[in-house]
């Protein structure tokens, strides 16, 4: 022990294991880090040759005082929202679902089949593409799914790998016998009137964000105060300690799988029929990623899902309009977020440890 | 024969990044730092060699060292998040393929370095041997980094096995506290190790565009640092199973776009989806075998929380 303080003397900084803080001081901590985050993005974007002040239009004053950018923010929270609760389902049971784009991918195949074959009456049919939409996820993450369980396959990066092979079977659809016929573009026909999220009545909000918070409310019930909720709870403290009290581990692993690919079916239904009204080839990218970091920020919390959904659609609606008007690629919406992400994965140090200089 | 002569000499080409990028991860990952950063990586490597024959000028080694360097620079904000702030290690490793995508897309915007064919590196010049027949085009018509790889095996094999620090990285990985109580500084060594393994990682994204595409467009890794990920769980975390793995997967990627020629008629879309199936298969194959299991290293993914031991 004498050793280990020596060398901590020699470096002139200290660490030292905080009492645990308080709620509200991790919230204040988190609401700083997250500020970083924003001020280290849009650092960048200046540098990238955007002006202040049009950042500050573009992501506070134009979304706050149009009535249209805010029902699009809204609109674009409603598919974060169900990729973060796919994400935090998984991600309870220590199962890291990076295949949500994969899943979303087969889930607007299974209900795009519904759409241009026309199945069922057309009344019912909304409901039978969310249902298969559902499926198709779940078709998507059995292989992974099934290789943990049985051979303890690293989930990471097999259902990562079927993103790739998803995407590329899109693609070989969308080229192929799905190819739009009215315009030969690469996506499905449009969907029928039948066949698009009915809207709610104020400017283009639909349907989709109904979903959306009715699936908070359902995972909010679920993990807070249903059985299933504690079982996972022991499981995600440790999976030794859950096989000692009696829990099929592999049981609830797959149950929680299911329920995973389940919702980035959903996630990739509301998309389709929510905001596109047709199969793109490009529909589903960056879900997957902005899911987990947002489910990662919301500390698995279905409600936290929620406000941090809110906040990431707002990021991507601000980065479209830099994209239009200032060339600025899409993919800074990522960058941004991972800056986010990373200035609070960072913060959890400073909520654990004190550091002490002694010069 | 033609055909298993020209399908032979491109195997070299094909497994010479993933040879590089697992011997990154290897050296890495020993230390115990899980990395699932790789794709962030390969594709820092592969934008700034791009960048370098674009706006520097036609240096195709200056670009892979440039390549392997901006590699490691990145690896040290990696190195810096998982060591010292101690940031979940999964989550830090997909933070980094994340922020890199953005990062290589905005930059290689700004600078206007997208879509810009460039000369790159081209085949070795080694005179007579080349015309050898069978083995003159197998061995002799390759580039340069492709001997560089095996002569950077045989280093990183002597520095792994054969110095103190290579002895105390991979301890480190197996049991810090064991290598903290001897005084060995365990947050060091891991930084090195990030570093180092970062270095061949960008190397190997590096390789895909100043040698192979000689060209850059954004993700244009296209998943293989996953690829590279799946094929050290099959390597068992060893330098020789990593070749053999990198010419296993050297030699059906060099397969696929020739298969039609014998034959195999696909629709094209299967066959792009070929090499993400095949990892997939090897990384069940690597697991129905248990040794691969206790191959791990015993501390990864594990930080080294001195202040919390009582």
């Amino acid at each position: 022990m004498s050793s280990a303080s020596n060398i901590n003397k020699r470096k002139g900084v200290k660490l030292e294991v905080r009492d645990p803080m308080s709620f509200a001081n991790k919230f204040i901590v988190l609401i700083l880090s997250i500020f970083t985050g924003l001020f280290i993005s849009f650092v960048i974007l200046i540098l990238s040759g955007v002006s202040g002040s049009a950042l500050w239009k573009e992501f506070v004053v134009y979304i706050v005082t149009s009535e249209k950018n805010l029902s699009s923010v809204l609109i674009q929270a409603s598919p974060f929202v169900v990729a973060g609760l796919a994400a935090a389902v998984a991600f309870r049971a220590r199962f890291w679902n990076i295949g949500i784009e994969g899943q979303m991918i087969f889930g607007a195949i299974a209900a795009t089949y519904i759409a241009i074959n026309d199945v069922g009456p057309e009344p019912t049919r909304l409901l039978l593409m969310f249902i298969a939409a559902g499926f198709g996820g779940v078709f998507w993450i059995l292989l992974p799914a099934f290789l943990k369980i049985k051979l303890d396959v690293n989930e990471i990066i097999s259902t990562l790998l079927m993103n790739y092979i998803a995407f590329n079977f899109l693609l070989h659809l969308l080229y192929g016998s799905w190819r739009d016929p009215s315009t030969g573009f690469p996506n499905s026909e449009q969907y029928d009137v039948s066949e698009i999220l009915p809207l709610l009545g104020w400017q283009s909000l639909n349907f989709s964000s109904v979903i959306a918070v009715l699936l908070v409310i359902i995972l909010f019930w679920l993990f807070m105060s249903s059985r299933f909720g504690f079982v996972l709870n022991v499981l995600h403290a440790s999976s030794d300690m859950a096989r000692y009290t009696g829990i099929r581990v592999s049981l609830v692993i797959l149950i929680v799988t299911i329920v995973s690919g389940f919702l980035s079916g959903i996630c990739g239904f509301l998309v389709s029929a929510g905001i596109e009204s047709r199969m793109t080839q490009s529909f589903f990218i960056g879900f997957g990623f902005s899911g987990i970091l947002i489910s990662f920020l919301a500390r698995d919390n279905p409600i936290g899902i929620l406000v941090v959904s809110l906040l990431f659609a707002t990021l991507v609606i601000g980065g479209q309009s830099l994209q239009v008007f200032y060339q600025i690629p899409f993919a800074m919406v990522q960058l941004m977020q991972a800056i986010i992400v990373m200035c609070v994965a960072s913060s959890e140090f400073f909520i654990r440890y004190r550091l002490i200089f002694s010069f | 024969m033609d055909f298993l002569i020209y399908w032979l000499s491109n195997v070299p080409g094909f497994a010479t990044p993933f040879a590089l990028g697992v011997l990154g991860m290897i050296i890495c990952e020993r230390s115990g730092v899980l990395n699932l950063g790789a794709e962030g990586f390969v594709l820092v490597g592969a934008m700034s060699g791009a960048g370098v024959l674009i706006s520097v000028g036609d240096l195709p080694l200056f670009a892979l060292v440039i390549a392997g360097l901006s590699g490691s620079l990145f690896g040290l904000l990696f190195g810096f998040l998982v060591t010292i702030l101690r940031v979940n290690q999964v989550i830090a490793g997909l933070i980094m393929v994340f922020l890199a995508q953005g990062l290589t897309s905005l930059l290689s915007r700004n600078m206007d370095w997208v879509n810009k064919p460039f000369e790159g590196l081209s085949k070795l010049n080694t005179g007579i041997f080349s015309e050898i027949p069978i083995i003159g085009p197998i061995i002799f018509q390759q580039d340069l980094l492709v001997y560089c790889t095996l002569l950077f095996y045989w280093v990183a094999f002597y520095f792994l096995y054969r110095t103190s620090i290579g002895l105390r990285l991979r301890a480190v990985g197996e049991n810090p506290e064991a290598v903290d109580a001897a005084g060995g500084d365990v947050i060091l060594l891991r930084l090195l190790a990030v570093i180092i393994g970062t270095f061949f990682l960008g190397l190997a994204g590096g390789y895909f565009t100043v040698v192979v595409s000689k060209i850059w467009v954004d993700g244009i890794s296209g998943g293989r640092g996953w690829i590279i990920i799946a094929l050290v769980i099959f390597a068992r975390w060893q330098l020789s199973r990593a070749l053999l793995g990198a010419v296993i997967f050297g030699c059906i990627e060099a397969l696929i776009p020739r298969l039609a020629a014998i034959g195999f008629q696909l629709p094209q879309y299967f066959v792009l989806m070929m090499p993400y199936a095949i990892t997939l298969l090897v990384m069940v194959w690597s697991n129905l075998n248990p040794k691969n299991i206790k191959a791990t290293p015993s501390s990864l993914g594990r930080p080294f929380l001195r202040e919390e031991r009582h």
